[in-house]
Parts: C-alpha cells; structure tokens; sequence
C-alpha cells in the first residue's frame, strides 16, 4: 500500500467529520443567535435548566470531534515536507499549533458541560461556568492565528516552479489571521462587535474558520492527488525499469 | 539587492523564528509585568473582598493585556521550534527532539492560556459574587506557576540532549543551566501548598529567585539559539565555532569603504 492511501483515507474523514461540527454547531441551543454576554445569571442559568439536553449533546459531539482536525493539519505538515525550506522549523511550529488549538476548542465543551451537568446549581456558578465556557471557545484563538501565519509563512518560502501550495493560499491564510485576530478581544466588552456574541468575534470568527477549512480541503486535496499520481508515475517507471 | 540576498540566505527560517521569539518574550513581559501587573504576583493570602478588588482595580490592564496574548500568544511556538531544532541538529536521537516539542506545545494551554482565561473572565465582571472572584484569582495565579511537570521534563529533556551531544550545538555549562530551570520548577511546587511566606506563589523563594534563574535563562538560550544560527552549517557533524568578531576599527573602515 502506497503512503498515500493511508493519506486519501484520513483526507476522506474530513467531510464527516464536518458534518458532525456543523450538526454540532445547530444542535448548541446558545449559538443561533448566540447567547448573551449581558445576560443577568438567572437567565443563563433558566437557559442551562430549558436546553440541558441540547447543551449536553452537543458538546459531547464536540468533545469527541474538535480534535478529528488533528490528523487533518498533519496532512497539511506532511505536504510542508515537499515544500524547498531548509529546515523543518515551521513544521514543528504547526505540529505545535496542531497541538494547542483543538485542546482549547476540548477545554471550552468541558465547562460548557459543566454548566450542564447540574442545572439547578447556584445561577451565580452557572454564569461562571458559561463565561469560562465563552470566553474560551471565543478568545482562544492564538493558536489558530499563529497557525495560519505559519502556514503562509511555509508557502512564500516555497520557491519552486510547482509550489506545494499556490500563493494566493498564503494571501488567504494571512486574511484569515487577520479575521481571528478580533475575537482575542471579546473579554473587553460586554456588547458591541467585539463581545462574544458581536459581529467580529463571533461571526467574523467563525465563518473565517469555516472558509479556511473549506479551502484548506480543497487545495489540499489537489495537492494530494498530485502527490498520488507523482507517485503512480514513479512506480511505473520503476516497473518498467 | 537585498532581496536578493534575503531569497538565497539558507538560515532564513531559522532567523525569522529568532526574531519571533525576541518579539514573543518582549510582548509576554510588557503583557505580564506592564499592563496586567500579575508579574510579581498578588499576595496569595488575599481574602475574597480583597481578590475581588484587586480585579475591580487592575479592570482595562488585565483585559487588555491579556487580550494581546490571546491574539499573540501563539508566537510561543517559534522558541519552542528553534530549540527542538538545536535538538535535532545535535547527535542524540529524535525522541528527544520530538519529545521537548510535544511537551512544550502542551505547556502552553496549562502554562499560559489558564491564566488569561481566568483573569478575563474574573475582570469582565468586577461585580461577581466575590467568594467566585476569589476561585479565579487563585485558578489564574496558580495554573500559571503550577503548571510544573512540562516546563520540569522538558528542560530535564534539553539539557540530557546537551550533555549527551558531540556536535557542540550549545555548551555543556547551559546543560546545567537547564537542570537549574528544571528545578525552579521543583522549588515552587510547595505553592499549592502554602499561602504564605518564601515558597508561596509570590514568595521570595518560589517566586523571586525562581523568576531570577528563568529570566537569566531565557536571556542565555535566546543568546545561545543566535548563536548556533550563525555557526549553523547544515551539516550532521559537529557545529564549526563562531567566526572571529572583526576588529572595530577594520569593520567601519569596510563599512565607510563600501559607502563610498
């Protein structure tokens, strides 16, 4: 078997796997519209007593699945491979991202969860639980920003005729860093575009994580074909040989 | 011209995650020591009304401060890179290359990423129930100093590397500064112990001397990793020594002749 059949396969558990977010992301009751940072406490906790369930589920989807990126970006560090750096420095710094990021998304569904496991808790413990809950999966953007500045990073230093990745991938992934940026600002304010039910943390935010997985999927895949039929032609060539 | 000469430079990569990493710790000591003021720490022995406080005071500086991690903090990775790459360039195997990076990526949920979340949300809401306050304060100070076992085996990690290593990557004395960072990590576990005195989380021992030895050992690798680039061959033996410095004089004579 080819290396890259092991490579097609966790390529192909992507669509699932964002199936499960998105279902994730409906069934949350507290993100269409999302909920409130100016909530009083006995309204957040009335919300955790009405949707224990729904809360419930779909954070135990989430907590199975934010991490299913993982074998996803190491795809993404594999092709890094091919890519005419000197050093595997920015391989390690994605690998390192790889790591924190979807830890933080894990962090966020274990105090979401927590508001949910006894509902009828002191409604003052509840918002504690919810903010905690909030704020970390909103601001917790670090490592995603670095992670996609390494990334077009890796890409403008790719010179070669056929890069790995074309360079408007680098432009996007510094668009989406910028797009992220805004959410490690959510804690300042309860209301407006920052908080973190406004227009830039949550949205913006959001839906620039959405996109860049949409893309990333796709010009990874293109690259993996590639990468395939390259290896296709080698085997061929050493058969005939 | 200079392009041109930034395109053909090999050591590239390895420059950029240096001036990241000098830029991550100058933004990670303004954050920390400037504008949230959790550097030294708050006492540890504050009572509810006085941790709630302490947050209603310091309100803007910690969520602004904070806020600059959360966008930044990310940065963190490129030191932890560079070192594993000091590692790989060394002639030890890669487990322990690979090892210093799973275990420093980890650190930085635990060992920094806590602390901004429980500052933040303790800040956001000054008028919370301060029996609560009081919770995040101690969650924001002591997941950041007692986040031990990471920092503690992956110094221990680096500095087996160094001492094992025939390349001359870094020089054995630094071997053992890493065993003395490894135990700072040591000394400041009797904080989640103790409220008070020198091994408390703001204590002369658990926090100043400990603070000491990393700031010195952070300013030393930072040193020694700019070092080792301009040594760097891309070889697998070992490490040629650095070039000799010019004589100043001679340097600006070269200087002023190229301007002309």
């Amino acid at each position: 078997m080819r290396r890259t059949t092991g490579e097609t396969i966790i390529f192909w558990t992507l669509p699932a796997v964002a199936v499960i977010w998105v279902a994730a992301f409906f069934l949350f009751p507290g993100f269409l519209p999302p909920m409130s940072p100016r909530a009083p406490a006995a309204e957040v906790a009335d919300f955790y007593l009405d949707h224990t369930a729904r809360v419930r589920y779909s954070m135990i989807l989430l907590n199975w699945f934010c991490v299913a990126l993982v074998p996803i970006l190491m795809l993404i560090v594999e092709r890094m491979r091919d890519m005419t750096h000197r050093t595997p420095v920015l391989r390690y710094c994605m690998i390192g991202c790889a790591g924190a990021a979807p830890i933080t998304f894990l962090t966020a569904t274990v105090f979401w969860l927590l508001a949910a496991f006894r509902p009828d808790r002191s409604p003052d413990l509840t918002l504690l639980f919810n903010d905690l809950g909030w704020v970390t999966f909103t601001c917790g953007v670090p490592f995603l920003v670095a992670q996609s500045l390494f990334l077009a990073l890796a890409i403008y230093l790719d010179e070669q005729e056929e890069p790995v990745f074309r360079r408007w991938v680098a432009h996007f992934n510094v668009l989406v860093a910028a797009a992220l940026v805004p959410a490690g600002f959510a804690g300042l304010t309860l209301s407006g575009v920052l908080a973190w039910d406004g227009f830039l943390s949550f949205w913006v935010r959001n839906v620039a994580i959405a996109i860049w997985i949409v893309v990333m999927s796709v010009v990874l895949g293109r690259s993996l074909r590639r990468d395939s039929a390259a290896a296709e032609a080698a085997e061929a060539a050493e058969a005939a040989a | 011209m200079k392009r041109l000469a930034w395109r053909g430079d090999p050591k590239r990569e390895l420059w950029l995650m240096w001036y990241a990493t000098l830029i991550f710790y100058n933004v990670f000591t303004v954050v920390f020591f400037v504008l949230t003021r959790t550097q030294p720490p708050a006492p540890p022995w504050y009572d509810a009304d006085q941790a709630t406080a302490w947050f209603a005071h310091r309100h803007q500086g910690l969520l602004v401060g904070f806020a600059l991690m959360f966008a930044l903090g990310g940065l963190s990775m490129t030191s932890t890179a560079l070192i594993t790459y000091s590692i790989r360039r060394m002639s030890v195997s890669r487990a322990f290359a690979y090892s210093y990076l799973i275990l420093y990526a980890v650190s930085a949920v635990p060992g920094l990423l806590l602390i901004c979340l429980a500052m933040t949300v303790g800040a956001m809401r000054p008028d919370r129930d301060p029996a609560i306050q009081h919770w995040l304060y101690d969650f924001g100070f002591l997941s950041f100093s007692g986040t031990m076992g990471v920092f503690l085996v992956g110094s221990l990690i680096w500095m087996a590397a160094i001492l094992l290593d025939k390349n001359r990557v870094l020089p054995r004395w630094f071997g053992y500064l890493n065993l003395c960072n490894a135990l700072t990590e040591v000394v400041v576990s009797p904080a989640w112990i103790l409220d008070r005195g020198a091994f408390s989380w703001n204590g002369t021992i658990a926090w100043w001397i400990n603070v000491a030895v990393f700031g010195m050992y952070t300013g030393v690798f930072i040193t020694l990793l700019r070092n080792m680039i301009i040594r760097e061959d891309f070889g697998t033996g070992p490490l040629p020594d650095l070039p000799p410095r010019k004589p100043r004089q001679r340097a600006a004579a070269e200087v002023a002749e190229v301007a002309s």
